[in-house]
């Protein structure tokens, strides 16, 4: 980590220009820039950091300003459109050496009017502007008496952001599509959406959606729907029965091999047909989708909505063979040999084990693991789910797999979870929905022993637990209570503890592809590429199982660094994939920052089915927030946009 | 209900309604500049900035939903600040040519200065000094008055649907931009303008707004009638305006009302009488109108005498029309263009639905959950009707379905299109209908209330064979059930159809089954929705009303049943027999009509067989031609006699939706002409020997007569309308109708004739503004059907049909399906009609390069 020079951010006044301890820095910020150079300085909604003495902040104030104005307002109001135009002139002005001293009032008081703005871009790029002039003052002056010229650092990066697209590992422009629902154009904001995310039905439904809890709108009352924004604006095409507007590039030639039709697949095969790349998908399953077609029941994800995404994508040109497993009925060898590059995303298909005594006997009413029984069912292998079931775990699969047992008929389906209701990693949302389709919980219990008669699972003992002290991952340690076990009879268990990737096929040769120890596949410094040259992984094989969204970001950023790969033999990171990391690094989100506007407005809601009348059947049981509604909740946006700038040396 | 306190007062208001909304409702006024009621908020010009407690920052009072407890300040020291130094930001690099600005003396930021006290601008920056956007037809786009408030942009999105405006580029330099293709020049970007960015060309330099006469009256170009204000100097009219809010069109115009009054202008207006192609007096030319007619009249007897009137005159001037030949001349040769569409649906409505005109008024479209557009190009057709359904689909969750033939604009927004074969639509609206009974989904309260014969519908019903319907419409099961849901479900449906199926082959069959439709959807059931023909020209009802047609006597009564009533009324024995446009086309020909009257209508291109008219017209002995433009037709003329324009007259015309609105005189009629009604009373009196009726006696006469009219009450002075009687069907008063349904035979090639989107009859064709868009007919040729037949956009095409051909430029568009071609019959040049057959707007033709 560089020495820190200066630093404003977040309000903190660090200032080392005289020498004195260098403070540790509340922030992470990279020592270099790519191969580019160091980092100087940094400037941004939340102030300025100087890291190298040497940069003429004046002059990199002036260069922000004509960014801001020039790359990214959006001239929809009035102090934005002219405030930061006005800023921009005095800035070139007094850089120019032109300036007077009443140049730096112009500038203090349009900061203030800047407060006026229609969103926070211009509002909040005011903010380092005001912060050089109040603690670079002697720059300015020096400027103004004509005693400097303007010194141009060797290179800046800029980036458009917000917290909520920050905080969207597929880093979709989510205040851009909010608005567009609100301006009434559903295309455009899925077109929006496209520019980042090919699955907009499925994420729109089955997201975790963790841009929400970057939502600044939540710090004065309640987050926006991000994601049932994003399934308005997708199924405003479906249901309008309109073609998708998307044209692949001429053809490059290229071919690429994708293995995985899941949503890091799809997503990277989405994006390279799009280039004009010749892409193939491969996979094990008989439909697309992977785990959100066979992992994600049908009630949360219907699959023909699943099944029209991947249509559109193969509708550019993308090619998709099912029933092909790599390492069983493919080497990686042969599809490096006959593909110009490959892209794993084989997603995280093998169950964790419990951990208790009996469960890899193979008893009958064991079930391998959550994932299997969802696929079971989902793929109807005539899977049959007895009269009572337990299901271990208390992350989404569990509650899928405790929801799926009761629509195939079992009469008790119980939950079982070593903590409590708070701790469960499952969204709380469809643990309630769980509850409201008559799910038991047996919280702060852990199974031990399988109880078995004739070979077959008549039930589970479990032990008591409670929490102790918080545990690395914050949440509190549960500890057994000794002496506590006792029996929960049932027909079968299906554990829900997690699931790891099956990387079975990197054993037959040696490919020089690293694995972390969680059984994931290591790729370098954001271009999602292995160490073998021209294997890009990404998704849950890549990272363990994780989210869609995840996935999804994995497959863009993959097919990012793939386009260039092919066209121009380097994997690497572009401005745009740089600065996002770069500011991903630093965090958007402030949850302690004082909006200065007041809510009350509540969120809109989704209709739902209600919970005695979905519980026995796979219709979807979210309906489609009405169009009036998705725009009175695009209305509450606050449209946090901020620009970002680095400067390089 | 939100409470809160607005500047100490306390106020209460409906939930999700915004500061702005509240402190309107307590008076009090805080500053706006980019707000507009018809649109969304957009909260751009940050000028309604207000203070709330417990907010550090300003929030806008335009796009700030009001939240219970929230304590208000519009008026401080620090929000005059920022008002001022907003405005003043404004005003960087704004151009100081108010002097030459046309929105000058009506510029919202000349006002928001004044009021604001902004005397000065102390900010500074580079004059981005962009050019002048002069290269749009029509509309000139000056990007340094531009405020941004995106008022355009939102009004040619959310109201008319459009969506040709956008904002181009990033900060100072943005300028708002559009996409030709899809402009409707329909000019509310100009209207809705805060300052005088966007500019009308043709009125550019014309007037000041303060020089101008406003005139409320309303637009007859279509039958939806819109209300606006004719501004007229010195005599001329200059421009249109319409006001939001006060109008049913709610301030919107379309590229007739807005750009269409050039006519008026036209140097090919009508100014004097003409005797014989010579210039006249009035006394001659009267007079051998009455000497032709009353010899003929005394030697043949009155059939051999006929007329045609026509839907550019007022409820007045038809009904006096229609009496002048019954009453003065003994003829019931009486007829209109509406026999070849609106007639046709008037006719099945009456008598099944008892229904005259459209159920509903036209603003209950847009409250509808779902909107059936059956048969109509709405955008071409009625404008004003498309904006309605933009505001059900785009603003209030409506389902949208189109049936059509081909894919017209409103397609896009459908959540169901079903693309029928010409000829089916009978079969198309009975499967439906099957299909709502079959599932449940029919409003039967209503049908067991309303319906007299719901057993026949029950049995016809099941006699409809659903796989039959899919293979004669071409519409597969899936997408007639997925409509019928879409209908179904729907509380309230609004049923629109247009000229498509109202001058379709089989139309009767065809309205008739939709008349079903309306009855099972629930359509004529509560206050929202209803069933809409669209007629097609302005005053189309009251010329129904009228009674201008030989087997209708005024208020659609039989002429037969309602003879001995009116001839009473009228002291005189009314005329047996009576021939329609047919029978005066066959009887011009057989020679038993010797002499014919024609009020503004021109059969030379309006009519289908327009030819064939061409031919008998020249066998008369006397043709009178009373109308406003010089045309083929009065030059074929004996008598020709000025009228007046809708601007240049006074009287009452009938919208489709039954709203009675008044036309008041803006600007006197050209030279000698004179107002029709003026005209028709003195022929009137001449004929009769009676004294002229005066203008009050005879409105007064069509309003007892016409049925619906009772109680009207026409201010002639004042913006104002009626309605006609509400409709309310009586118990067991409406009948369910058996249509014939019909598969259509296998046709390799059809044409369809339309309307084209910038012209309205042929009025606007002597409007430079509209030939600007539209200067001729074109032929629209599906790509496949282009490469077969060898033809590329602007090659010519000639076509060939049951009654003649004639060629046109072709236009290769997909919009069309393959073996259909679209022309409309606007366009004297082309002249599509000549080749038509009377009584079908779709037929099979052949076509050749040309």
């Amino acid at each position: 980590m560089a020495e820190m020079v200066f630093s404003s951010w977040g309000g903190k006044v660090v200032d080392n220009r005289q020498g004195g301890e260098p403070a540790a820095a509340a922030f992470k910020l990279p020592d270099n820039y790519l191969e580019e150079g160091n980092v100087g300085a940094f400037m941004g909604w939340d102030g300025v950091i100087v890291l190298d003495k040497d940069i003429d902040i004046v002059s990199m104030a002036a260069e922000y300003m004509k960014r801001v104005q020039e790359k990214y307002c959006c001239a929809k109001c009035t102090p934005g459109k002219r405030g930061t135009r006005v800023m921009m002139d005095t800035l070139a002005r007094i850089v120019a050496g032109h300036g007077d001293e009443s140049d730096l009032d112009t500038l203090t008081g349009l900061s203030d009017l800047l407060e006026n703005c229609k969103c926070t871009l211009c509002m909040t790029a005011a903010k380092p502007v005001l912060d050089t002039v109040k603690y670079f003052r002697d720059d300015y002056l020096a400027y103004l008496r004509g005693e400097r010229k303007s010194k141009q650092a060797k290179a800046y990066h800029d980036k458009l952001t917000a917290p909520c697209m920050d905080r969207c590992p597929a880093h979709i422009d989510i205040p851009a599509y909010i608005e567009e629902i609100k301006d009434y154009r559903h295309d455009e904001s899925l077109s929006t959406i496209r520019r980042n995310m090919p699955i907009p039905a499925v994420c729109g439904r089955v997201c975790p959606h963790p841009c929400e809890s970057a939502c600044r709108r939540a710090l004065i009352d309640e987050p926006i729907s991000i994601m049932v924004l994003k399934r308005v604006a997708a199924d405003h095409e479906l249901l309008h029965v309109q073609e998708p507007p998307m044209k692949p590039k001429e053809a490059t030639g290229k071919k690429v091999i994708v293995v995985g039709a899941g949503p890091a697949g799809l997503t990277c095969a989405y994006y390279l047909a799009l280039e004009g790349h010749k892409v193939k998908i491969i996979d094990m399953l008989t439909e697309p989708g992977g785990t959100v077609a066979v992992g994600i029941p049908d009630y949360r994800m219907p699959r023909p909505l699943l099944q029209r995404e991947a249509d559109i994508i193969t509708a550019l040109g993308v090619e998709i063979e099912y029933g092909v497993k790599l390492g069983r009925d493919v080497s990686l060898r042969e599809l490096k040999d006959q593909y110009d590059a490959v892209f794993l995303g084989t997603g995280a298909f093998k169950s964790k084990p419990m951990g208790v005594e009996g469960e890899d006997e193979g008893y009958e009413g064991f079930s391998e693991g959550g994932i299997n029984y969802l696929r079971a069912v989902a793929l109807n292998q005539g899977m049959v789910t007895p009269k009572r079931v337990i299901v271990v775990g208390g992350g989404n699969t569990a509650i899928d797999c405790v929801r799926v047992a009761l629509r195939e008929g079992a009469e008790d389906s119980i939950l079982v979870y070593r903590r409590t209701r708070k701790e469960m990693p499952a969204e709380s949302y469809e643990v309630d929905d769980a509850e409201e389709e008559n799910v038991q919980f047996e919280f702060l219990r852990n199974p031990t022993r399988l109880i078995v008669e004739n070979n077959k699972v008549i039930g589970v003992e479990v032990i008591k637990m409670e929490l102790g002290e918080p545990d690395d991952s914050g949440r509190r340690r549960p500890q057994e209570v000794p002496g506590s076990e006792y029996i929960i009879p049932c027909d079968m268990v299906i554990p829900a503890i997690g699931q790891d990737p099956d990387l079975s096929y990197l054993e037959d040769g040696d490919y020089g592809i690293k694995q972390t120890r969680w059984n994931s596949i290591v790729t370098k410094g954001g271009t999602m590429m292995t160490d073998n040259k021209g294997v890009f992984a990404g998704g849950d094989c890549e990272y363990g199982a994780m989210t869609v969204v995840l996935a999804v970001g994995h497959g863009r950023r993959a097919a990012r660094a793939m386009h260039r790969y092919l066209m121009e033999g380097k994997a690497y990171l572009d401005e745009e994939d740089a600065m996002e990391d770069i500011v991903n690094n630093l965090g958007v989100f402030d949850k302690t920052e004082n909006v200065g506007i007041i809510g009350g407005l509540h969120r809109e809601h989704q209709p739902k089915v209600n919970g005695a009348e979905r519980a026995h059947n796979y219709d979807e049981i979210e309906l489609a927030m009405p169009e009036s509604q998705a725009v009175r909740e695009a209305e509450r946006c606050l449209r946090c946009y901020r620009v970002a700038m680095l400067a390089v040396n | 209900m939100i409470n809160l306190k607005i500047d100490g007062k306390d106020v209460q208001i409906a939930s999700g309604a915004t500061i702005l909304d509240a402190a309107e409702k307590v008076a009090i006024k805080i500053p706006t500049l980019c707000y507009l009621k018809k649109i969304s908020p957009t909260g751009a010009c940050r000028i309604c900035a207000v203070e709330v407690e417990g907010a550090d920052k300003t929030m806008t009072a335009c796009n700030t939903r009001a939240v219970n407890g929230m304590v208000v300040t519009t008026q401080s020291e620090k929000l005059t600040l920022i008002r001022r130094q907003i405005v003043e930001l404004l005003l960087v690099n704004h151009p100081l040519d108010c002097p030459v600005c046309d929105a000058g003396g009506e510029c919202d930021l000349q006002d928001v200065c004044y009021s604001q006290d902004v005397v000065r601008q102390s900010f500074e920056a580079e004059d981005v000094n962009a050019a002048t956007i002069d290269h749009w037809p029509l509309i000139q786009q000056v990007p340094n008055r531009c405020i941004m408030c995106e008022k355009c942009v939102k009004t040619c999105h959310e109201t008319i649907g459009s969506s040709a405006l956008f904002v181009n580029e990033k900060g100072d330099r943005a300028f708002i931009d559009k996409d030709l293709d899809k402009c409707e020049f329909c000019g509310n970007c100009v209207q809705v303008c805060p300052t005088g960015t966007m500019i009308s060309k043709p009125f550019k330099f014309k007037a000041r707004p303060w020089e101008l006469r406003k005139t409320p009256s309303v637009c007859t170009l279509c039958a939806a009638q819109c209300q606006l204000d004719i501004n007229s100097k010195h005599g001329k009219v200059l421009r249109m305006t319409s006001e939001d809010g006060i109008t049913v069109n709610d301030g919107n115009l379309c590229v007739g009302g807005f750009f269409g009054h050039d006519y008026l202008n036209s140097d090919q207006r009508l100014t004097v009488p003409l005797l014989d192609q010579q210039v006249t007096s009035w006394e001659t030319a009267l007079d051998k109108v009455v000497t032709g007619f009353t010899r003929l009249r005394d030697e043949q007897g009155g059939q051999a005498i006929a007329g045609l009137a026509s839907p550019h005159l007022t409820n007045e001037e038809n009904y006096l029309f229609q009496k002048l030949f019954r009453v003065a001349l003994g003829s019931n040769n009486i007829d209109s263009e509406a026999r070849f569409s609106s007639l046709r649906a008037s006719k099945v409505l009456k008598k099944l639905l008892k229904l005259n005109g459209a159920s509903n008024h036209l603003d209950r479209i847009g409250q509808a959950e779902a909107v059936l557009v059956f048969g109509a190009d709405l955008r071409s057709e009625s404008p004003a009707l498309n904006w309605q359904v933009q505001r059900a689909a785009r603003k209030n969750d409506s389902r949208l379905i189109v049936a059509n033939q081909r894919q017209v604009k409103l397609v896009k927004q459908a959540e169901s299109f079903l693309q029928y074969r010409a000829g089916s639509e009978a079969y198309l609206a009975g499967a439906l209908t099957k299909l709502l009974v079959d599932k449940g989904l029919a409003d039967n309260d209503f049908l067991k209330r309303c319906v007299g014969n719901r057993d026949e519908l029950e049995n016809y019903l099941n006699g409809l064979d659903l796989d039959a319907a899919c293979a004669a419409t071409g519409v597969s099961l899936a997408h007639l059930e997925e409509a019928a849901d879409y209908l179904g479900q729907a509380a309230s449906v609004a049923i629109v159809f247009g000229r498509d199926v109202m001058g379709s082959a089989r139309a009767e069959d065809a309205v008739a089954a939709l008349s079903n439709l309306a009855l099972v959807s629930g359509a004529l059931h509560g206050d929202r929705g209803g069933l809409f023909p669209v007629a097609a020209k302005g005053n189309t009802q009251g010329l129904i009303d009228a009674g201008v047609a030989p087997e209708f006597l005024p208020g659609l009564v039989d002429y037969t049943a309602g003879k001995e009533k009116f001839a009473a009324s009228w002291h005189t024995a009314l005329p047996e027999g009576g021939a329609d446009a047919s029978g005066i086309l066959a009887g011009i020909e057989a020679g038993t009509i010797r002499a014919l009257f024609l009020a503004a209508t021109n059969p030379l291109i309006s009519f289908p067989e327009s030819a064939r008219w061409r031919k008998a017209l020249e066998k008369l002995d006397l043709l009178v031609v009373q109308d406003i433009l010089a045309s083929d037709l009065t030059r074929l003329a004996t008598v020709v006699l000025p009228g007046a324009a809708s601007a240049e007259k006074r009287g009452s015309v009938t919208a489709l939706d039954q709203r009675v609105n008044t036309l008041r005189v803006a600007v006197a009629p050209p030279g000698a002409a004179r107002p029709d009604l003026a005209i028709l009373s003195d022929l009137f009196a001449r004929l009769t020997g009676k004294p002229e009726p005066s203008e009050k006696v005879i409105r007064q006469e069509m309003m007892e007569l016409s049925g619906g009219y009772a109680d009207v009450c026409l201010n002639l002075e004042q913006r104002s309308f009626c309605w006609k009687q509400a409709y309310a069907p009586a118990e067991k008063s409406l009948l369910a109708a058996t249509p014939e349904l019909t598969t259509p035979a296998a046709v390799d090639l059809q044409l369809l004739v339309g309307k084209c989107p910038f012209q309205f009859g042929t009025t606007t064709t002597y409007s430079k503004a509209n030939n600007e868009l539209a200067p001729e007919g074109l032929i629209f040729v599906n790509p496949e059907d282009a490469v077969k037949l060898g033809v590329a956009d602007g090659g010519q095409l000639k076509v060939t049909g049951p009654a003649g051909s004639t060629r046109g430029k072709v236009m290769v568009h997909a919009m069309v399906p393959a073996g259909l071609l679209t022309a409309s019959d606007n366009f004297a040049d082309m002249n599509i009609q000549q080749i038509m057959p009377s009584g079908s707007i779709c037929v099979a033709v052949t076509a050749s390069k040309a």
